[in-house]
């Protein structure tokens, strides 16, 4: 366990830092027999209640029921976890099905069909949902949503309105447009060990951080980095490696040299700045979310750094009391694959004002199956919420009806763009930073 | 006003005065209105031979013998007369050519159906007559049920419109029985409407699908003797329409609400059951389905209610105040074997068990409503174990919710298998082209369809079927088909494929086979028949063709052959989804009937045998095999001209399988047809032989043993085929399944031999490395009987015993399937002794016995698909680094259990002390590495736990609940016990890291 990661509140020179990961983590938790429906229950708790809080000012005149109490042609407003029916949704059942179609599938990138539609669950049953207000292609199973219709005579209910959580209050940010310039670097997909990997391109990036690359312009800006965030996927750990037996010399390098290299470049970033590093996909980490942070055996040579944090994916922190949140991307990946949106923005965009960042969870995405909370539910809104591991650097900043102003931003692959993330602590403003190698 | 005999129930009644069979016409109308027709006046009757010289006198002298005999047997016989009166009709045998066309015969009108059966006792015992001595008589016809006869002779086939015309029925006064129309008329007055055009259509019936939940006590399978009926769901459908326009449930104690479904709670089970009659009374269905009803649900429900002394609960036929009763019936037959059953009669209804039908028309490794719905439907179905269905019930009215949605589902779907499969719409046409009602078709074998076509057509040529005493033994067995040497290998060229279409049909046609053309040997000296009017078939026999005179079996085939193929035109022309339903049943139904024309002569202990027929059809079969094959390799040969000379490789009962040489399939393909066109020339019409398919490349592996690719298109093949290929046998673990597709996979499709070893190595490897899912080795055998009553000692009932002694609660019954693995034992234990329970060996981590697996289950079905590809298959596969097994698993568990605690250090396993917690100072070393492989299992774990326990929640329909499932047959059961125990173990060894 990370000893720097705890509550503890570290002084620094530059910014003060406070980890919030700690809902995250699952030290005491165990595996003791316990299902999904622990988390979906909890999850509909919560979400209810805050859903109800908010229908007197929604729709104060209609009744609220669940699911059993629909009365045909009723108006009424139900609350309840969504399902979305999908006819292409593969399923584990599928490796057992017994016939093979002649050529082989292409496995898509999407498996939404037109043919797809949404289910309301509460505890007293399902109801099927139609109508053209609430778009199958858009929600996605495992999130709550309040529900404005009627029962129709068929026994669908039919939608008219739809009320979502929305944005989360959020705490006052420091505003101090004459304060200082502080930046907070992100960075995802470093990729050490994979082929796309460029292991120079990587060393300009820390060279140009740490303040030994660029004009003195770039080394101003530089030495006012107040913090680096790796948003997962540093390594491609080969977890197909492991099969049962012991690994032969080879494997074992083969295994170990990314972590080692990876290791003595994140040595060079934490002498200097203080820097969190959370796991991915690919990194020697567990797969369910959260993912626990990585174990600082891995990081003989940066772990010794009390500057050096392994977190917890999703992450969250205060800097400056500008809060953070994000992951390394695999709940937004997941709803791409499960929903549709234009962009990773809208994504990002549609998850806070769900209020609930991995709906998807556990159902097509793997999480720890936690019996009283749902982690996952944002309490309190970020100022930035960030996802790594994307194809190109986006960003936004969106305003809430109360105030809220959140940078939304859309870390790309390190590893295939050369391109970093820099986001002014000051006023939310953010650019990329690409280092380009001649040498590929 | 139109209606239909809607199934079988056409029984007779004992009007109270002149003592008369009534028959019961039960159907419906278009509109959808439920019918009763009762018809007077038909009676029933049979006949006799005429000993030669009988004359009116002897026939008036016989009748009174007759009546006397009959009063003497039958004194319980009110009826003033039991032999109406009898006839003498020109009618004819249909056995043995003959010359005359008719002769004499007595026709024997008797008061009662039931009488016929004692009257031909009489005659064929023999009676002395008067100035004639004794004589015995041969009947005629004798042994048909009545109402068959009824129909015959009123052409009225199974599904019939009919139609009673305007002022030829008399209303009921008082209604006898519980339809909305009831009424009375003639049965001359009937007028059937052949099943074509408008009266094609099907009606309107309405399907009750339905099932049970009983609490049975910890550890027996329900008994109504002690155990409640706790719910009974129901849905209802209008055939036709897609959605049931009624569902409910009922239940014994308080039920929480279920949407869309209307659910009735009861404090007494005697209220579940009697509103369940009035819903059967109200709904008044016309067939009422469900899974396994015939044996269980229907027979639970009176035997409970007779328990409970609810006398008035067992009226659910139309029939009003008539009891419905339970008959243990058995039924046997050649194909499907002998059954026992339980016979519900319910008068006007039909009930159609969808267990039956799919064991009767499908071949599937497991019945269970589960791998049913799997496999036609294309889902699981969670299946809540018996022990669990009375906790649920125990619990409040939530848990009795959550069973009645369980209960709903079982009870729908049987309707959706219905509809998937189309069996109303097959069966009826079946019952439409044999002329028998569709209750037949579930409770008879194939020879009675048989046999109402054969006596329709008889009766139009005025012969008559003689009534033979059933041989009982089987006398010795003719020769079967024959299927040519096969000449095995792996063919990487073309195969082309030459069928006899309906090959026994057309040579029953061809040579004009049938029990009226069958020349008796005596006769044929006699006859002196010319050569050019007879065939003598390849076994001897001696039949007349068709131009002296035709014969019956030919004609009936013609016209099902004749009748299939404008099906199959019309079902080109159609459009309608629900129109091509009707035809494709109904084409289905016509091969089918053609083909079962031939089993019934062969059927020993048949209706009506003839050897003489069979035999000759199969010996024919033969010779054409052999004709091909001969013309096939005389015609196609370099010196032919051709480019390579043909070979065949194999024949199989109607098919012969020819290599070209060629290696295209398109060129492949060519001279298929035209060997099949130039084969075709040298046959009698309408025997004909097909080019259909390609297989390229092909396995053969024996004698119907066979694998390979299907073309009937050059671009692409559409399918892979397979016979006799262990693909779904029981006993077989899903490994053996899965390697044997996977590898055929490889080598066919793939076209990657190499590969397919590799595969086959690599799994080995994976099986003795303890790295193989457990629900792979699986295996399940139903427990059909007691353990006392088997006389071997077989693993699943030895493994059920165990189970009984460790927990009666959960141990399997009889009738369950049971499910086990084989295990490592003491060196000299039985196999049967080594089976267990896969969750017993999952919570204890017992070894498996690989080499169980290994030699009783892999090794065979893969030998028999490489011996043809492989040199030295066996070499290959099982010999070599992949064998070598790892020893170490699971020796510590026990000893780290007597020492309590003891840690031991994760890299290699040697016992550490407490201070350092994860490693020994020998590995702390490869900390990282050690590491990243605990990690790595972790995440592996997880994402397959997430994965099964997430589908299992799709399964069962809820996310807000939990999974309760028990389905063994379900592939994944296992894989989440597994995982979620796996699981727990991982993260304990991964905290370790953590101090
Ligand atoms: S084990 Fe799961 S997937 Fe299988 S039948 Fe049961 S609930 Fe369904």
């Amino acid at each position: 366990m990370e000893v720097d990661s705890g509550n503890g509140v570290v002084e620094r020179k530059q910014s003060i830092y406070k980890s919030l990961d700690e809902s995250f983590e699952i030290q005491k938790e165990m595996y003791r027999g316990q299902q999904y429906s622990q988390i979906y229950f909890a999850r509909l708790h919560l979400m209810r209640t805050l859903l109800y809080s908010l229908i007197p000012t929604w729709k104060p005149h209609l009744p609220v029921c669940t699911v059993l109490g629909l009365e045909q042609g009723k108006e009424c407003i139900i609350v309840g976890t969504l399902f979305k029916h999908m006819k292409l949704k593969p399923t584990i059942l599928d490796e057992y099905s017994k016939e093979r179609s002649a050529s082989p599938l292409v496995k898509p990138h999407n498996f939404m069909h037109s043919d797809d539609y949404l289910i309301l669950e509460d505890e007293s049953g399902r109801v099927k949902l139609r109508g053209t207000i609430l778009v199958p292609s858009v929600y996605v199973t495992g999130l709550v949503v309040a529900l404005h219709g009627k029962e129709t005579g068929a026994g669908d209910f039919m939608v008219e309105d739809i009320l979502e959580a929305g944005l989360p209050p959020q705490i006052d940010r420091p505003l101090n447009p004459n304060g200082d310039d502080k930046y907070v670097v992100f960075v995802s997909g470093l990729s050490v060990g994979s082929s796309s990997a460029n292991p120079l391109q990587f060393q300009l990036f820390v060279d140009h951080i740490t303040g030994h690359l660029g004009d003195e312009k770039e080394q101003g800006i530089a030495a006012k980095i107040v913090q680096v965030v790796i948003a997962g996927n540093s390594v491609e750990f080969p977890r197909g490696l492991f099969n049962g037996q012991n690994l032969g010399s080879k494997e074992q390098s083969k295994l170990s040299e990314p972590t080692k290299e990876l290791d003595i470049l994140l040595t060079q970033i934490a002498a200097g700045i203080p820097l969190d590093i959370m796991p991915g996909t690919s990194d020697p980490a567990n797969f369910a979310l959260p993912q626990q942070p990585l174990h600082k055996c891995l990081f003989p040579g940066s772990a010794a750094y009390n500057t050096f944090r392994s977190c917890t994916n999703p992450h969250s922190f205060e800097l400056d009391n500008v809060r953070f949140l994000g992951t390394s991307g695999q709940n937004i990946d997941n709803l791409a694959i499960y929903s549709d949106a234009s962009s990773r923005i809208d994504f990002l965009e549609r998850t806070l004002k769900w209020r609930h960042m991995a709906p998807t969870s556990p159902n097509t995405l793997g999480c720890y199956p936690f019996t009283d909370r749902d982690p996952f539910f944002v309490e309190a809104c970020p100022h930035v919420y960030f996802i790594g591991n994307q194809d190109k650097y986006v960003t936004s900043l969106i305003q809430g009806s109360d105030n809220q102003v959140v940078r939304l931003i859309s870390i790309p692959r390190f590893a295939e763009t050369g391109t970093a993330v820099v986001m002014n602590l000051k006023n939310l403003e953010c650019h990329a930073l690409s280092f380009g190698t001649q040498f590929d | 006003m139109d209606y239909v005999v809607g199934d079988g129930h056409n029984e007779f009644l004992q009007s109270s005065s002149g003592l008369a069979a009534i028959i019961r016409i039960f159907g419906v109308t278009k509109e959808g209105h439920s019918v009763c027709c009762f018809v007077h006046g038909f009676e029933p009757y049979f006949y006799a031979n005429c000993p030669s010289g009988m004359g009116p006198d002897d026939i008036f002298r016989l009748h009174q013998i007759l009546e006397g005999k009959m009063k003497e047997t039958n004194n319980n016989y009110k009826a003033p007369k039991c032999i109406r009166r009898i006839e003498l009709v020109q009618k004819r045998s249909i056995m043995y050519y003959q010359q005359e066309t008719s002769q004499p015969f007595l026709k024997i009108v008797v008061a009662l159906p039931t009488m016929v059966a004692s009257c031909r006792g009489i005659l064929d015992r023999g009676i002395q007559i008067d100035g004639l001595g004794i004589k015995s008589f041969m009947t005629y016809e004798s042994n048909i049920n009545f109402s068959l006869r009824f129909m015959i002779d009123c052409n009225i086939v199974g599904g019939n419109w009919i139609e009673v015309p305007r002022g030829k029925y008399n209303k009921i006064s008082r209604s006898l029985s519980n339809c909305q129309l009831e009424f009375y008329c003639l049965f001359s007055d009937l007028i059937s409407h052949a099943p074509e055009g408008e009266f094609s259509t099907m009606a309107p019936y309405r399907i009750l699908s339905f099932d049970i939940e009983c609490a049975g006590r910890k550890g027996h399978f329900p008994d109504p003797s002690h155990d409640p009926v706790i719910q009974i769901a129901n849905v209802v459908t209008l055939l036709g329409e897609g959605q049931p326009f009624v569902r409910n449930v009922m239940t014994l104690k308080s039920c929480s609400s279920i949407a869309d479904v209307d659910v009735m709670s009861f404090d007494t089970e005697k209220e579940v059951l009697l509103t369940w009659r009035d819903l059967v009374r109200e709904v008044d269905p016309d067939i009422i389905i469900g899974y396994n009803i015939c044996k269980f649900d229907m027979p639970y429900l009176i035997e409970r209610a007779d328990v409970l002394g609810i006398a008035e609960f067992p009226m659910l036929g139309r029939i009003r105040n008539s009891r419905v009763s339970i008959k243990d019936t058995t039924f046997s037959s050649r194909q499907h074997g002998t059954r026992e059953s339980k016979e519900v009669t319910m008068e006007g209804r039909v009930q159609f068990d969808l267990l039956q039908a799919i064991q009767r028309d499908y071949k599937l490794s497991s019945y269970s409503l589960n791998s049913v719905s799997a496999h036609f439907l294309n889902e699981q179905k969670e299946d809540v174990h018996h022990s669990i269905i009375s906790d649920l019930h125990n619990g409040n009215s939530e848990t009795r919710k959550r069973l009645a949605v369980y209960c709903l589902k079982d009870a729908y779907l049987p309707q959706r298998l219905l509809d998937k499969l189309m069996f109303i719409y097959n069966y009826v046409e079946m019952a439409r082209v044999t002329g028998v009602p569709l209750s037949f078709l579930l409770s008879r074998g194939q020879s009675i369809k048989v046999m109402s076509q054969l006596l329709r057509k008889a009766k139009q040529k005025n012969l008559i079927l003689p009534n033979v005493k059933q041989a009982g033994s089987e006398q010795g067995t003719f020769e079967g088909a024959t299927v040519l040497e096969a000449r095995t290998g792996f063919y990487e060229k073309p195969i082309a494929t030459l069928d006899f279409a309906s090959l026994y049909p057309s040579i029953m046609m061809a040579y004009n086979l049938c029990y009226s053309t069958l020349v008796n040997p005596e006769d044929a000296r006699k006859l002196n028949l010319p050569p050019e009017c007879v065939n003598k078939t390849p076994t001897g026999e001696t039949f007349v063709r068709s131009n002296l005179q035709k014969g019956i079996l030919p004609e009936i085939l013609e016209e099902l052959l004749a009748a299939r193929r404008r099906a199959k035109a019309d079902l080109k022309e159609a459009k309608d989804p629900l129109e091509r339903a009707v035809l494709d049943g109904r084409q289905l139904a016509l091969k089918i009937s053609a083909n079962s024309v031939y089993g019934f002569t062969g059927a020993t202990v048949g209706q009506l045998p003839c050897l003489e027929i069979s035999s000759s059809v199969t010996s024919y079969g033969r010779q054409m095999i052999e004709h091909t094959k001969r013309l096939v390799e005389d015609k196609f040969t370099v010196l032919g001209g051709y480019e390579h000379n043909a070979e065949v490789i194999y024949g199989d009962t109607d098919s012969v399988m020819v290599q070209f040489g060629v290696s295209s399939v398109d060129a492949a393909m060519k001279l298929g047809r035209e060997a099949a066109d130039y084969i075709s020339s040298t046959f009698i019409n309408p025997i004909k032989l097909e080019f259909e398919k390609v297989y390229y490349p092909y396995l053969l592996i024996s004698k119907k043993r066979y694998a390979g690719l299907y073309w009937t298109n050059p671009q692409k093949f559409d399918k892979m085929e397979t016979k006799g290929i262990e693909t779904v046998r029981r006993d077989n673990c899903l490994l053996v399944k899965n390697m044997v597709t996977e590898c055929l996979n490889k080598i066919l499709i793939e076209r990657d031999i190499p590969a397919a070893v590799q595969y086959v190595k690599n799994t080995i490897s994976d099986l003795l490395r303890n790295r193989m899912d457990l629900s792979l080795l699986v295996i399940t055998k139903a427990l059909t009987k007691t353990r006392d009553s088997y006389k071997v000692k077989a693993a699943h009932v030895e493994l059920a015993e165990r189970m009984r002694k460790r927990d009666a609660a959960t141990a399997p019954n009889v009738g369950d399937r049971v499910a086990y693995v084989i295990v490592k034992a003491e060196t000299n234990a039985k196999a049967y002794e080594r089976s267990e329970d896969p969750i017993f060996v999952l919570e204890n981590n017992n070894p498996i016995d690989h080499k169980y697996y290994l030699e009783n289950q892999i090794s065979k079905p893969l030998m028999r698909i490489f011996e043809p590809i492989l040199k030295n298959a066996n070499k290959e596969l099982f010999q070599g680094s992949h064998m070598m097994s790892k020893n170490n698993c699971t020796p510590n568990i026990g000893i780290a259990k007597l020492f309590g605690k003891q840690l031991s250090c994760i890299g290699c396993k040697t016992p550490i002390s407490n201070s350092d917690h994860t490693l020994c100072s020998q590995c702390k070393g490869r900390e990282a590495e050690l590491y990243c492989k605990s990690i790595a299992n972790v995440a592996e774990l997880e994402e397959l736990f997430g994965r099964v326990w997430t589908q299992c929640q799709e399964c069962q329909g809820s996310l807000l609940q939990d999974v309760l499932c028990t389905s063994r047959d379900c592939p994944i059961f296992y894989r989440r016990k597994k995982v979620q125990k796996d699981m727990e173990q991982a993260k304990q060894e991964l905290d370790r890291w953590n101090f």
